[in-house]
C-alpha cells in the first residue's frame, strides 16, 4: 500500500535527515515571502514545499513563517541575533539554487559539520559497556565470539565451578 | 523560587498581533512548525506572546519583531516590540522600498520624466475655437 498525499516522500525520516542546510548559532528566525500564482515565484513555492520541512528537521529552534500573497516579489528574509537582517531575492530562482544559496551564506560549511559529528563521536566510546541507553553493549557476553550468560546457554561442564571444585578436590586427596 | 537572570529561552520571535485592548501592550501569536510525529509533517503551533509596546503603534493584524527583554517586565510580559515587520494595509516592499498591495505597486516604481498631458496642451498653443452649431 502506497504513502498517501503527494510526494510523499518528503515525509520519511530518510528524506528530512538528508537535509544539507544547518543554519549558524545566530540564525533565529527565517521568513519566506511568496506568492501562490506566478511563475516568479514558482522556484520559492518549490522550495517550501520540498525544502522547508528539511530546514526545520535539522535546525528545531529557529523560528520558520511563511508569508503568501503579500508582496510582488518573493525573497527570503534571516532575522540574525544582534538585530541584523539578511534579504536574499528569490525571482525566478530554482528550489535547488536557493536551497545552494542559503547554505552558502548562512549555513554551516561541511568541513565544521564534520568536525561537529567527530567531536560527538568522540564523547561515546564504543568500547565502553553500560546501559543500554548510553552505550552500545551491557556485557561481554553480547559480543560473538565471548562465552555467553549460562542463563542462556548452559555451559560445557568443564567451566562450570561446581566441576572444577569437584576436581580440584580430586587431585588434593 | 525566582529565575530573574535570564528571562526567556527565545531570544528574538517574530508574529502577529492579535490584541491591543491592554495599555502599552500588545498579545501577539507565534506560529512556529512542529512534528506530528506520526505523520512527520510540520504544523503550525500557536503560542501567545505579550509584548511591551510603549508607543501604542501596534494595530490587530501587524506582523511584529519581538526582542526578549533581559529582566521580567510583568508577571506575563517577557518581550517588548523592536520592529514592526509589515504594517496592516501599508505593507512596504523590502527590496524596492515602495508601499504594496499583494501583487501590485502602489506607488509607480520608475520616477516618471514625461510631461503630463496638460503641460504639453500648453506647449502646442491651441486656443478654444466657437464650437460648432448643432445643426
Amino acid at each position: 500500500m502506497p504513502m498517501k498525499g503527494r510526494f510523499p516522500i518528503r515525509r520519511t525520516l530518510e528524506y528530512l535527515q538528508k537535509g544539507e542546510v544547518v543554519f549558524k548559532k545566530s540564525v533565529n528566525i527565517m521568513t519566506v515571502n511568496y506568492n501562490t500564482h506566478g511563475d516568479l515565484s514558482e522556484g520559492a513555492r518549490k522550495f517550501v514545499f520540498f525544502n522547508i520541512p528539511q530546514i526545520q528537521y535539522k535546525n528545531p529552534w529557529v523560528q520558520i513563517m511563511m508569508f503568501k500573497n503579500m508582496t510582488p516579489s518573493p525573497f527570503l528574509r534571516f532575522y540574525l541575533d544582534d538585530g541584523e537582517q539578511v534579504l536574499v531575492d528569490v525571482e525566478g530562482k530554482d528550489h535547488k539554487e536557493i536551497m545552494n544559496h542559503v547554505k552558502t551564506i548562512l549555513g554551516k560549511s561541511d568541513k565544521v559539520l564534520e568536525a561537529e559529528a567527530l567531536a560527538k563521536m568522540e564523547l561515546s566510546n564504543p568500547a565502553n559497556f553500560g546501559p543500554k541507553r548510553y552505550f552500545l553493549r551491557e556485557c561481554i557476553s553480547e559480543v560473538e565470539g565471548q562465552v555467553p550468560h549460562p542463563g542462556f546457554v548452559p555451559l560445557p561442564k568443564e567451566m562450570t565451578g561446581k566441576y572444577r571444585a569437584k576436581l580440584a578436590a580430586a587431585s588434593d586427596e | 523560587m525566582s529565575t530573574r537572570q535570564a528571562s526567556v529561552h527565545a531570544k528574538w520571535i517574530i508574529g502577529q498581533v492579535i490584541g491591543t485592548k491592554m495599555k502599552k501592550t500588545a498579545k501577539v501569536r507565534v506560529t512556529r512548525l512542529v512534528l506530528d510525529p506520526y505523520l512527520l509533517k510540520y504544523y503550525n503551533k500557536r503560542k501567545t506572546y505579550f509584548a511591551h509596546d510603549p508607543l501604542e503603534q501596534c494595530t490587530v493584524g501587524d506582523v511584529v519583531l519581538l526582542k526578549a527583554l533581559p529582566e521580567k517586565r510583568s508577571k506575563h510580559v517577557n518581550h517588548e516590540l523592536e520592529e514592526i515587520v509589515y504594517k496592516v494595509g501599508q505593507v512596504v516592499d523590502p527590496l524596492t522600498g515602495k508601499r504594496v498591495a499583494g501583487k501590485q505597486y502602489l506607488e509607480p516604481l520608475t520616477e516618471s520624466t514625461e510631461v503630463s498631458l496638460t503641460e504639453k496642451l500648453e506647449q502646442l498653443n491651441i486656443t478654444a475655437s466657437t464650437p460648432p452649431s448643432v445643426s
